[in-house]
This record gives structure tokens, C-alpha cells and sequence, in this order.
């Protein structure tokens, strides 16, 4: 039976395990415990990733003031190095915002999987603000943690998480701005790949089956339509990866008993 | 726009905080978009599901273009060792998934640095 033909569950009434119950005392718990969850290797990662950032601002020309502000009104770390990279080539104004919200638009979808597993009490405006928080790792992370987490504490821990690797990500602009030419390009290198790699982690840890075959042929279609048009390949390759992966679902997954999701 | 291009070959002074706010603002946007369509899904939706599936595979292109397809220095080094460490990575994080994470990405990056000082 799919789920479409099931009535509407409030997530809140969803029955958790006991030791998800007693997960959190109360939201500032939870908040806590998310800035605790971050700190570890998402929070390494990211500065790293913002230290390599700071870096290619600096050798490429760019002030520190102009570098940390993408940073901080950003918070989009492919997103900003395309806004570096059309800069030095001398793209047009137009062109470069239109180029980075075309990188941007995984933030919709981001968006609309990881809010609706908020309690219905925090899906108001408020959420227009939290939303600046969501970036790549916060995301994974959440998605990977919200089905142990009672829904009316999944705000306050995803709140924790997102903003401190925001907060970690100004001063690792600067550092990597000031750091540039000091250090050798080997620690440079190391630094410019640990994101990437960080990313590949976790996708080790995703368990639905429709969402590995979505991404097993993301990495296949992404390359394909990236040497077709640049700008526009993560939104097609998404689209295409992610319909077929839902058909396969769809059609054969959901029919075997046993399958994870 | 075409004075700005034609000013330097590169973007700069006000052209370039423009193209930031541009860029802050279609980035935002996008968030934005994504909170108000989030308002009238449900978790337990086909929708839902669907667009699941086509965020993990955006995610993925965007991961893998990073690696495969990396500008500026990470291009300078060989393709088959970004993939052979990615895949050695791996393969100490699948070995126990829960506990291995920063050992993976230590093994990693050293690697990558290891790379860089002896090329």
C-alpha cells in the first residue's frame, strides 16, 4: 500500500523509540545538543572548507571585507566559489547572480524535506529567518537525525547545528584570507578536499533505498549534464536522477517486503 | 552591464558588490521559496518522497562534480588519485559506519596533503 492512501498522520503522534523520548528535556536541550552534534566533524569541515574559501579570495584579488561577506550572506560554499570564479573571468552582473541561484536552487528542495518534519507549531514565519542557517551539512545532518529526535525538539536542535556552522564559517574566511601563501600548497589541497570528501561520508549513511539510487545516478547524470550546461546541470541531473530513482521505487521497491524506507 | 565588462577584463568596484547582492539575494530566494512550499507538504506525501529522491541526487552531482570536476587547485591533481583516495575513504568508513567518520576523513585529507608533498 503507498503511503498516499494512508490518512494524515501528525508526525507528532508518530510513536518513537523510548531512548528518542528521552532524547531531550526541553528545546534548550536540544539546542544545545545540536551546537554539541556540530562541533565535532561537521564544524571541522566546514571551517576547513571556509579556510580554503578565505584562501582563493586572497590569492585571487579579492578584499577580506567582500570574501566574509559571502560567507556570511551567503552561507553557500558552491555558490560562492562561482561568484568568484564568473568575477575574475569578467562575467556580467546579471549573469553571475543568475548562475548562483541556479547552483542554489537545492536549497528549495532542501528546504521542503527537512521543514516539514518540523512540529506544526514551528512551521510559521519565523522559519523565513532559520532558513539562512540551512546549508549542505546541517542538512545531512538532520536528515540523518530527526527520525530519533522527538518532532517538538527537531527546531531548537536544528537551530543549534545550523548556526553554529554558520558562525564557524566567518571566522574561517578570515583565517584562510590571512592564512593564504603562508602555508604550503599540499595543506592547501587538503583543506580544499576534505568538503567534498566530507559529503561522500555521509552519504555512505543514508539508508532508504530511493534515495541511494537517487544519488548513485546523480554522480552519473551530474558529470553528463555539468558537460552539457554548466549552470543549469544540478537541477537537471536532480530531476532526472531523482524521478527515475522514484519510479524504480515506486514500480518494483515498495512491492518486496523487507526493504528499508 | 557591458560597461562594467568593459571597464577591466575583471569585475570590480561597485559591479562586483552588486553581483554579491545579486547573488546573496538568488541564493536567499531560494531558501525562501523552499519554506514557503514547505508549508503545504506533508512528510508522508508522494511529493514528498519524490523531491526526497531529487535533493539526495542533486546533492550527489554537486558532490561529485566537486571532486571529478574541481576548479581551480584541485584540478592540478590527477584524477584517478582524487578517486582512489574518495574510494580508500570509503572504505574505512564502511568498515564500521557509526564510529568511523573523522578517522575516514582524516585518512582522507592526509592522504590529499601527503599527495601535494611528494608530487
Amino acid at each position: 500500500m503507498s503511503s498516499a492512501d494512508q490518512p494524515y498522520i501528525d508526525p507528532s503522534e508518530i510513536a518513537l523509540d523510548e531512548s528518542a523520548v528521552a532524547r531531550f528535556k526541553n528545546p534548550s536541550d536540544a539546542f544545545w545538543s545540536g551546537i554539541r552534534d556540530a562541533a565535532g566533524a561537521p564544524a571541522m569541515v566546514l571551517f576547513a572548507g571556509m579556510v580554503g574559501f578565505g584562501a582563493m579570495g586572497k590569492t585571487n584579488g579579492f578584499d577580506v571585507w567582500f570574501t566574509t561577506f559571502t560567507s556570511f550572506f551567503m552561507f553557500a560554499l558552491p555558490g560562492q566559489v562561482v561568484l568568484f570564479e564568473m568575477a575574475i573571468t569578467g562575467s556580467s552582473v546579471l549573469a553571475i547572480a543568475l548562475a548562483v541561484t541556479l547552483t542554489s536552487t537545492r536549497f528549495i528542495t532542501m528546504t521542503v524535506t527537512l521543514f516539514p518534519q518540523f512540529h506544526q507549531r514551528d512551521r510559521n514565519r519565523s522559519l523565513y529567518a532559520s532558513v539562512h542557517l540551512l546549508a549542505m551539512t546541517a542538512w545531512a545532518i538532520s536528515m540523518r537525525e530527526f527520525h530519533e529526535i522527538e518532532v517538538k525538539h527537531r527546531l531548537a536542535y536544528f537551530l543549534g547545528l545550523g548556526l553554529l556552522c554558520w558562525l564557524i564559517s566567518i571566522p574561517g574566511t578570515v583565517l584562510g584570507y590571512y592564512l593564504a601563501g603562508m602555508v604550503p600548497a599540499s595543506v592547501t589541497l587538503g583543506l580544499v578536499f576534505i568538503n567534498p570528501l566530507f559529503f561522500l561520508l555521509t552519504f555512505t549513511e543514508v539508508k532508504p533505498w530511493i534515495n541511494r539510487i537517487a544519488m548513485f545516478l546523480g554522480c552519473i547524470f551530474g558529470p553528463i549534464f555539468f558537460v552539457i550546461d554548466r549552470d543549469t546541470s544540478l537541477l537537471t541531473a536532480g530531476l532526472v536522477s531523482g524521478t527515475i530513482a522514484y519510479f524504480i521505487d515506486r514500480k518494483f521497491l515498495r512491492k518486496k517486503s523487507g526493504y528499508l524506507g | 552591464m557591458s560597461t562594467v565588462d568593459t571597464l577591466t577584463n575583471a569585475l570590480s568596484g561597485w559591479g562586483l558588490w552588486i553581483a554579491l547582492v545579486g547573488a546573496c539575494l538568488g541564493t536567499y530566494l531560494c531558501r525562501a521559496i523552499g519554506v514557503f512550499l514547505s508549508q503545504s507538504i506533508n512528510q508522508d506525501s508522494e511529493i514528498f518522497r519524490w523531491l526526497a529522491a531529487v535533493t539526495y541526487a542533486m546533492v550527489a552531482a554537486l558532490t561529485v562534480r566537486l571532486i571529478v570536476m574541481p576548479l581551480g587547485l584541485m584540478a592540478t591533481v590527477p584524477l584517478w588519485i582524487r578517486i582512489l583516495i574518495c574510494a580508500l575513504s570509503i572504505g574505512v568508513m564502511v568498515s564500521r559506519p557509526t564510529k568511523r567518520l573523522v578517522p575516514a576523513l582524516l585518512i582522507g585529507t592526509l592522504l590529499m596533503v601527503g599527495y601535494g608533498i611528494i608530487r
